[in-house]
């Protein structure tokens, strides 16, 4: 139901991306890549609240779930975060007539990305499971502040990146079929990040069965 | 004629989302493959195991 939902949902976005959705006045049809940057960016941002919350839940608890919830988030968002830093210089480029300035959101999303690469090197570079699982729990915890202040990046300064569209005051707001796609488009990425998450998540859980299989044969095998 | 910025920004998504679903099923079927060995390994001795203890 969840893969039939995510693919009907895609069809539909495109449809509305590229049929329904008007044309912007001032840059004309590359406007369109907003369908894909917003989503993605608003879906690496809740990614990284997850890793968040799994690291805290991890160093609390310590339940085994919780790590593995925050390392196939990590997963799934860096490839969305990596959208977010190819569209953006693509759309940057016709709109602004540079690819990259080093403005606050912006700098903040790269370091956003940094994160996301630093907590899978982590992982997969410290030989100790143990000590690899504490130190990105620790990350995932830190590396949330970035998360708040990105968010809260064009609302604080003005920057060459656009002020918020949505939820973002009096002064902002779009053409009811701009916003209509742009909610689709967003539950819809919304619904692939859950789905890709929960493939992550299947081999996270396929992994820990055979190295318990794998553990308990080498105790037998110790015992014999 | 389709803007060419428009165009790689949309090829590059849907790519890097295909790569990545297609390299988590690959990642799948090894697991899947190896654990579906180890158990039938154990299967296998399993029972040779146990005549061996009753034996003894």
């Amino acid at each position: 139901l969840h893969f039939a939902l995510t693919a009907a949902g895609l069809i539909a976005t495109i449809y509305m991306i590229f049929l329904y959705a008007p044309e912007e006045m001032t840059m004309g049809e590359v406007q369109r890549i907003f369908y894909v940057h917003v989503p993605a960016a608003w879906v690496s941002l809740m990614g990284f609240l997850i890793i968040f919350i799994g690291s805290i839940v991890y160093l609390w608890k310590r339940t085994q779930f919780s790590d593995e919830l925050a390392q196939a988030t990590a997963e799934v968002g860096f490839i969305f975060c990596t959208c977010v830093l190819v569209t953006g210089p693509l759309w940057a480029k016709p709109a602004w007539g540079i690819w990259w300035t080093w403005d606050a959101r912006l700098t903040l999303t790269f370091l956003l990305w940094l994160l996301y690469v630093a907590y899978l090197m982590l992982r997969n570079y410290l030989v100790n499971p143990g000590r690899a699982a504490n130190l990105c729990a620790v990350v995932g915890i830190i590396g949330f502040v970035d998360v708040l202040i990105d968010y809260m990046a064009i609302r604080w300064w003005r920057t060459q990146h656009p002020q918020p569209v949505v939820l973002g005051g009096p002064e902002s707001g779009l053409d009811p079929r701009m916003l209509a796609t742009l909610l689709v488009s967003w539950g819809v990425f919304t619904l692939l990040f859950f789905l890709l998450l929960r493939m992550r998540l299947r081999l996270a859980g396929m992994r820990r069965e055979l190295s318990e299989i794998r553990h308990v044969l080498a105790f037998k095998v110790s015992e014999d | 004629v389709v803007n060419k910025y428009l165009f790689v920004a949309y090829s590059f998504v849907w790519l890097i989302f295909m790569l990545y679903a297609w390299n988590l099923s690959r990642r799948q079927d090894s697991l899947k493959r190896e654990l579906d060995k180890v158990k039938s390994r154990i299967a296998e001795t399993a029972p040779a195991a146990a005549s061996g203890k009753s034996g003894s």
